[in-house]
């Protein structure tokens, strides 16, 4: 089964993301859009409520994004640290330089242990891997066990939120889902008989596993230990009972202490869901009598990243998945248009450093409105990364014929103000004359959804030179 | 050169300009004393996620727990001096079977109703996950404010595991219509404890 867009990899595909012909496709179905755009504000504003009642909420940021600077400048010495510490709990420790030596660090693992069951929970590093569909080459047995990871799983598809992974789903499409695959009564949606048949499924899966691949939300450098938060306990049900655990995670998760875990434990699941913390929030220090616990720690273009002064911020991220809720262009588009295991604006500012030719389209998939920055917790100036993006999407010449036509255009009268004064005039002039068709064909994709503006008397300008005038006169 | 060093000489030559690492603790100390009246706002976030709280002596225990399940009847306790019907077992999957996990938590968080839980206290790892419904006693005076005290107050020294627990099991992820019981518990109960 072979579902995931991986980020990069061996399943990755060459082809350009086109994510304007993808949001074309996805706003096509307008009741749809507005559907998935009202179910994301809805998450957005109960991230509102949640934060107002925190009276330090904004200080609560700024410490938080202190705390990552400062981690991210010296993340050697501090990954250096958690893996002393873990190794002293007994835990093995695997490096991996890209994604497909992590995956082959997995198989690896599996295949000594003679697991072929595999379960796992949320891990969009995995996603960006492309782990599932190379296990399943390998003949291993891989179940997503999240509720909306698995329904995307049935569908052989990627999911389209960090955090709600089927949010562009509705009931009555998981409800004939689960009849042809979990065999429910057919026409049955309702969200708690569903919920009640997939976990029956998985309860089973998880009691027949023979290994379990976790995420991992933070890894303390001063324990040696690694916290994962879900909601419904699936990861935990995993490691639990299997008698090998893998736990996937970036380089970039590593926070120095545990005084410093409970800064981003207040921040995460307000700014993703509105709950003050999420149901389970797990330390994995050391394995269970009889178990094998494995850390695979991931570069994949992380140490790049770092190193690129307008973006290393970005690593920063906690993955809340806060900006997507908010972002008008995510919420209008869907995660799919993104054509990446991470979707919205934290992935349009991760991505392109991994393929800028594959992900160009991507920083302009956004209104600069600067929303998501405004509402993420550890303070990643997102917009400010998108914008650069684009100078280096420019400047590489993938910003596509149009747009760079249109932006030279744009540059030459903008920056000769007598040009601009006429063109000024000449647009006032066709505004009032030409027949409105014309006009909004005229103005491209953006006439097609929208009234010109009526043509004011004058310009700013002249304006402002006849006020002068007058108040000239008057005093 | 092995990925793990070649990953570090990377990250040793991408590292941004150095900044100092900010004092959590005194950070922690400026919060406007919210002391007062911690069970009461614990009780109260708890609630709010999904957890039925009762109160009583550590005497009235097992009568509570009758209370409230009377329908359990393989009953898994990790807590001294309460028994159970069935022994917590070694193996984990034969704990698939119970009806009812009773463990202690170490202490509450005030600001999000969550419980410690190591696995020193809960015996079982997976007793705490498998079992559909959950009792979790607590003393009433074991409560941190806020998480920057509950984690200056953990103690990892000898656990394999640990978790914060707020609430029974659940998932919006079918159309965000919230849903009690997804992988775990279904229903979780604390039981507040004096002394």
């Amino acid at each position: 089964m072979s579902r995931s867009l991986p980020t990069v990899g061996p399943g990755a595909s060459a082809v350009p993301v086109d994510h304007a012909a993808a949001a074309a496709r996805f706003t096509a179905d307008e009741a749809r859009t507005d559907w998935h755009d009202g179910a994301l504000w809805h998450v957005r504003r109960n991230r509102d409520r949640a934060a107002a009642a925190v009276p330090e909420w904004e200080a609560l940021r700024e410490l938080a994004s202190a705390i990552k600077e400062h981690t991210l400048a010296r993340l050697d010495e501090y990954l250096v640290e958690f893996e002393a510490n873990a190794l002293a709990h007994g835990v093995r420790v695997h490096w991996a330089r890209d994604a497909a030596e992590h995956n082959a660090i997995v198989a690896g693992i599996l295949e000594a242990a003679g697991a072929r069951r595999l379960v796992k929970s949320k891990s969009m590093l995995t996603e960006e891997c492309g782990l599932n569909p190379y296990l399943e080459a390998r003949g291993v047995e891989v179940v997503d066990t999240d509720l909306g990871e698995r329904i995307v799983q049935l569908r052989q598809e990627p999911p389209s939120h960090i955090v709600m992974p089927a949010i562009h789903l509705k009931k009555e499409e998981i409800g004939t889902l689960f009849h042809e695959r979990l065999g429910t009564p057919a026409g049955l949606s309702d969200p708690t008989a569903l919920t009640a048949a997939a976990r029956a499924d998985l309860r089973a899966r998880f009691l027949a596993a023979d290994a379990a691949l976790t995420g991992v939300n933070f890894a303390v450098a001063e324990t040696g230990g690694v916290v994962v938060c879900t909601n419904e306990g699936n990861a935990d049900l995993g490691t639990a009972l299997a008698s090998v655990h893998i736990a996937s995670l970036g380089i970039e998760k590593v926070v120095p202490t545990l005084d410093d875990l409970g800064v981003f434990l207040r921040l995460l699941a307000r700014s993703g869901t509105g709950q003050p913390l999420t149901v389970y929030t797990s330390h994995v220090q050391a394995p269970r009598a009889g178990q094998a616990l494995h850390f695979v720690l991931v570069d994949n273009g992380r140490s790049r990243q770092l190193a690129r002064a307008g973006f290393w911020r970005s690593l920063k991220c906690i993955r809340c998945g806060a900006c997507l809720n908010t972002c008008p262009v995510f919420r209008r588009s869907g995660g799919h248009s993104y054509g990446a295991s991470l979707a919205g604006p934290i992935g349009s500012v991760l991505t392109p450093g991994f393929d800028l030719e594959r992900y160009a389209t991507l920083p302009f998939a956004s209104t600069l409105c600067g929303s998501c920055t405004a509402v993420c917790p550890v303070k990643v100036d997102l917009d400010a990364q998108l914008y650069r993006w684009r100078q280096q999407v420019t400047a590489a010449g993938l910003a596509g014929r149009k747009k760079t036509l249109l932006a030279r255009v744009a540059g030459g009268v903008l920056g000769r103000p007598r040009l601009f004064a006429l063109a000024g005039a000449l647009a006032r002039a066709l505004l009032r004359r030409l027949p409105r068709p014309l006009l909004r064909a005229g103005a491209g994709p953006w006439g097609a959804a929208r009234e010109l503006p009526r043509a004011p008397a004058q310009s700013f300008r002249s304006w402002y030179r006849d006020r002068q005038r007058r108040q000239g006169r008057t005093s | 050169m092995s990925a793990r060093e070649e990953i570090l000489r990377a990250v040793r030559a991408a590292r941004p300009a150095a900044t100092p690492h900010p004092d959590v603790r005194a950070f922690a100390r400026e919060l406007p004393d919210a002391a007062d009246d911690l069970a009461a706002r614990f009780s109260a976030a708890a609630s709010a996620a999904g957890a039925r709280i009762l109160e009583g002596r550590r005497s009235d225990v097992a009568r509570l727990i009758a209370g409230a399940y009377p329908e359990a009847r393989v009953v898994v306790s990790a807590v001294a001096g309460l028994a159970g019907t069935a022994p917590l077992g070694d193996v984990p999957r034969t704990l698939a079977g119970i009806d009812l996990f009773v463990c202690e938590a170490r202490f509450g968080v005030a600001e999000n109703g969550a419980v410690w839980i190591p696995a020193s206290g809960a015996g079982a790892r997976a007793a705490l996950f498998l079992a559909p419904h959950e009792v979790v006693v607590l003393e009433r005076e074991a409560m941190a404010a806020n998480l920057h005290e509950a984690c200056a107050r953990l103690d990892l020294a000898g656990e394999s595991f640990g978790a914060f627990v707020a609430g029974p099991s659940k998932t919006a992820d079918i159309e965000q219509a919230l849903v009690i019981g997804a992988h775990g518990p279904k229903t979780l109960t604390l039981i507040l404890v004096d002394g």
